[in-house]
């Protein structure tokens, strides 16, 4: 069966109906050969609420959110996305979830061989099915003009600089309208201000689309702009949790290391 | 301490030979999952075909030549210069012609199409695409393996004519033929069981190379060496697949045909 866009805005219609969080991990344990990436992962994320994670490279960040878009299947505990099981969809069920769920990579994965125009309709059309090509391009347009990119719209990925591509890439997750967003360091290579606009863009999605989302970074002032709930994670385990101003004050030696430069 | 390596080498091996058929199968699924992206198809046809072309046209041109200036001292020391069209075209049709094409379109297609996936995969193209809701697989895979599938064999046979031309040009450096006696001979030293068998084996030439490149590159590694290791791999295994495929088609057609 094709997922149309009336199938779409239906799965937004029934989570604006669902209660509770709408991403609940449990017990979440990932192992690769003998290395234990993720030792026991909780973790709620509330309707509308941006939840940060921080924590050091290779400590299993990545790794929680790819189990939450079923790129990685867990070894033992439970995802739950809007109260689904993703582990026990089918392959039909999880691709419905993908769309309501965006992933913003690192890189942006902006495809090369596409403008930005093109990148833009590929979710509309591959995803959505849309084929009015009068609706795609205002879609592509709001998209775009939303992320401050429209003047690209032509533009081949190469031509882009770091934070034009992250841009591009975040207008490309938001175009298809998710309930919630994932994004896998969205600031990490970037200068100081461009970091620092991305951040002030994650939220003003997060009020304008009203979505939920789980933010993973190193980038302290990307921390504090974005979020609700701040999550530590050390050496796959979180260690705290709390708002960024709780966090700061803590006494704790792994805690206030993360906090170390901030006045 | 020896078994311990060899164990796992053969552990891989049969892991690679399965992750193969598991990806044929999820290729050949897709194939009928309805929504055939004709508009890559037709840009992939393009990539694969037209920008193939020269190179394809060079190669031909020079193995013809290269054939005719080899074989005709010896026709000539049996006195048999006047079979040099019949001898270089039975031999271009049916196997030079078709396997050096296929070994140069290994070189340039599936190293291309490994190389490109590979790097796709490497910056996360493949995954995005895959987590957006999107299908990889019909998107990127379907429409390689149909493009080489259907662009190889035009090449082989516009890379035959392009040859026998360049024999043509080379048996008129030493001996004069005229054109229309040179093609006339050329026509009554084959038949359909020379072209047909010929062609149809370029068919299988062409869905290894899309094949293999597409696997090579969604199989690759993480990280940008893999990307030239994936091109790398995939040309050895195309080329490798090529004389297989050749081996077994020389055999079937001798026994339909020649036994």
């Amino acid at each position: 069966m094709e997922i149309t866009a009336e199938k779409a805005k239906e799965h937004t219609a029934k989570a604006k109906e669902t209660a509770g969080p709408v991403i609940s991990i449990k017990g979440l344990k990932k192992s690769f050969g003998s290395k234990e990436v993720l030792k026991n992962i909780n973790l709620e994320l509330e309707k509308g609420e941006n939840i940060v994670i921080l924590g050091r490279s290779g400590t299993g960040k990545s790794v929680t959110i790819q189990c939450i878009v079923g790129m990685l299947t867990p070894d033992a505990g439970s995802v739950k996305v809007f109260g689904q099981e993703v582990s026990e969809l089918s392959e039909k069920e999880l691709k419905e979830l993908r769309i309501r769920v965006g992933f913003l990579f690192q890189s942006g994965a902006l495809y090369d061989s596409m403008t930005v125009r093109e990148n833009m309709e590929f979710p509309l059309t591959r995803v959505l099915k849309m084929n009015d090509q009068a609706e795609i391009d205002k879609k592509v347009e709001e998209a775009l003009d939303s992320v401050g990119l429209l003047d690209a719209i032509d533009k081949m990925p190469s031509d882009l600089s770091g934070g034009m591509r992250k841009r591009a890439g975040l207008a490309r997750t938001i175009i298809v309208d998710p309930e919630i967003i994932l994004y896998d360091e969205p600031t990490t290579g970037l200068d100081p201000i461009t970091s620092r606009e991305i951040s002030d863009l994650i939220l003003k999605i997060q009020k304008k689309q009203k979505t939920s989302s789980i933010i993973i970074t190193h980038d302290m002032e990307c921390a504090r702009i974005a979020s609700d709930r701040v999550v530590i994670m050390n050496d796959g385990e979180y260690v705290a949790e709390g708002t960024f101003d709780e966090l700061h004050q803590s006494k704790d030696e792994i805690v206030k290391s993360y906090f170390a430069d901030i006045p | 301490m020896a078994e311990e390596v060899i164990i796992p080498a053969w552990k891989r091996w049969f892991e690679g030979i399965g992750d193969q058929v598991a990806f044929f199968f999820k290729f050949f699924k897709n194939i009928f999952a309805g929504g055939f992206e004709w508009s890559e198809f037709v840009r992939q046809c393009y990539e694969i075909g037209y920008k193939s072309l020269m190179l394809v046209g060079i190669t031909s041109f020079i193995m013809g030549v290269v054939l005719i200036l080899q074989l005709r001292p010896t026709l000539v020391a049996f006195g048999a210069a006047s079979m040099l069209p019949r001898t270089l075209s039975v031999s271009f049709i049916r196997e030079i012609g078709p396997v050096i094409i296929a070994i140069i379109c290994a070189g340039k297609i599936a190293s291309s199409i490994g190389a490109e996936l590979g790097s796709m995969k490497v910056t996360e193209q493949l995954d995005a695409m895959e987590v957006s809701g999107a299908n990889p697989t019909q998107y990127l895979v379907v429409t390689r393996i149909f493009a080489t599938t259907f662009m190889v064999p035009l090449l082989s046979v516009l890379g035959d004519a392009i040859g026998l031309f360049g024999g043509f040009l080379a048996l008129n450096i030493r001996d004069s033929m005229s054109f229309k006696l040179y093609f006339t001979k050329i026509i009554a030293a084959l038949d359909f069981t020379d072209f047909i068998p010929a062609l149809i084996k370029t068919i299988f030439f062409g869905f290894a190379i899309g094949f293999v490149g597409c696997y090579k590159g969604f199989t690759s590694n993480k990280g940008t060496e893999s990307v030239g290791l994936s091109a790398n791999s995939a040309v050895v295994t195309a080329s490798l697949w090529i004389f297989v495929i050749d081996a077994i088609a020389v055999q079937i057609t001798s026994l339909l045909y020649y036994n």
